[in-house]
């Protein structure tokens, strides 16, 4: 069961980054010209639009996240310690305070993200931005190689 | 979705106070629950590993949404006049802080 969470976890996370690599990238660097190549229309997506799903996917990612650190605490981290992986187990707290820290945001960084945007408030909503990225590309970095420490169904 | 005027101040606050709270239950350990993962086993309050490990997350997670709410529910009683000085960058910046001193508090897993 766990496993089958973890890879939904997974899925979700994937999504996740990718929305919000595309509204990072939209917001710190906006395409001026037409959109002709896949880089350019990478950075011309309505970024906007992304917010609200942006919202669900976090929460949705951390509650399984969350559930699947149950099991991470008694059967791979002990591993880690025993194993004197001390940089590995360092990361993962990191993701999981991260984590927390993205949680208290997630309000703020929808408010600033509703419709009619407010341009007096685009630095916050820039920073929201790139906060929650940061935090996604670290979750979804560090997950994925504790998961090949430890290696699937190991 | 409609939202009230004060909402922005709360979300600021809630932000700011959030992470704040967080990282002081982290290090003082004020979690409002303690889950037992190998027995599969919630307790109130902070209690010692039993049969494995304890965690404290949930609880410290717990503890700060709960102090942080009541926080930012109370800021967004605030004046009009006084709500409207307060700087929509907290928001972020005080998360940022606080993600650099769990990077500060973490040191010793990097440096052993």
């Amino acid at each position: 069961m766990f496993t089958v969470l973890l890879i939904v976890h997974g899925l979700l996370a994937v999504a996740l980054l990718g929305a919000i690599t595309h509204q990072a990238v939209s917001v710190w660097l906006p395409a001026r010209k037409p959109a002709g190549t896949f880089v350019r229309r990478f950075r011309s997506v309505p970024a906007t639009s992304y917010a609200n799903a942006i919202v669900v996917l976090y929460l949705v990612t951390a509650v399984l996240g969350a559930i699947v650190y149950t099991e991470y605490r008694v059967v791979v981290r002990v591993v880690l310690e025993q194993l004197d992986l001390w940089k590995t187990n360092g990361v993962f707290e990191l993701k999981e305070h991260f984590a927390a820290v993205g949680l208290g945001v997630l309000p703020a960084y929808w408010y600033y993200w509703r419709t009619p945007l407010s341009g007096e408030h685009a630095r916050t909503r820039a920073a929201l931005t790139a906060i929650l990225a940061f935090i996604v590309w670290w979750n979804f970095l560090v997950g994925h190689v504790l998961n090949n420490v430890r290696g699937f169904g190991s | 979705m409609t939202v009230t005027r004060s909402f922005p101040v709360f979300a600021v606050v809630f932000a700011a106070a959030y992470a704040i709270a967080y990282v002081i239950c982290v290090e003082k350990n004020y979690a409002l629950v303690t889950y037992h993962p190998a027995i599969y086993e919630w307790g109130l309050g902070v209690q010692k590993a039993k049969d494995g490990p304890a965690m404290y997350w949930f609880g410290w997670m717990a503890t700060s949404g709960i102090g942080a709410g009541v926080i930012a529910l109370a800021a967004s009683w605030l004046p009009e006049r006084l709500a409207r000085r307060l700087w929509s960058g907290w928001s972020w910046a005080v998360p940022v802080a606080v993600m650099l001193v769990f990077c500060y508090l973490l040191r010793g897993y990097f440096l052993r």
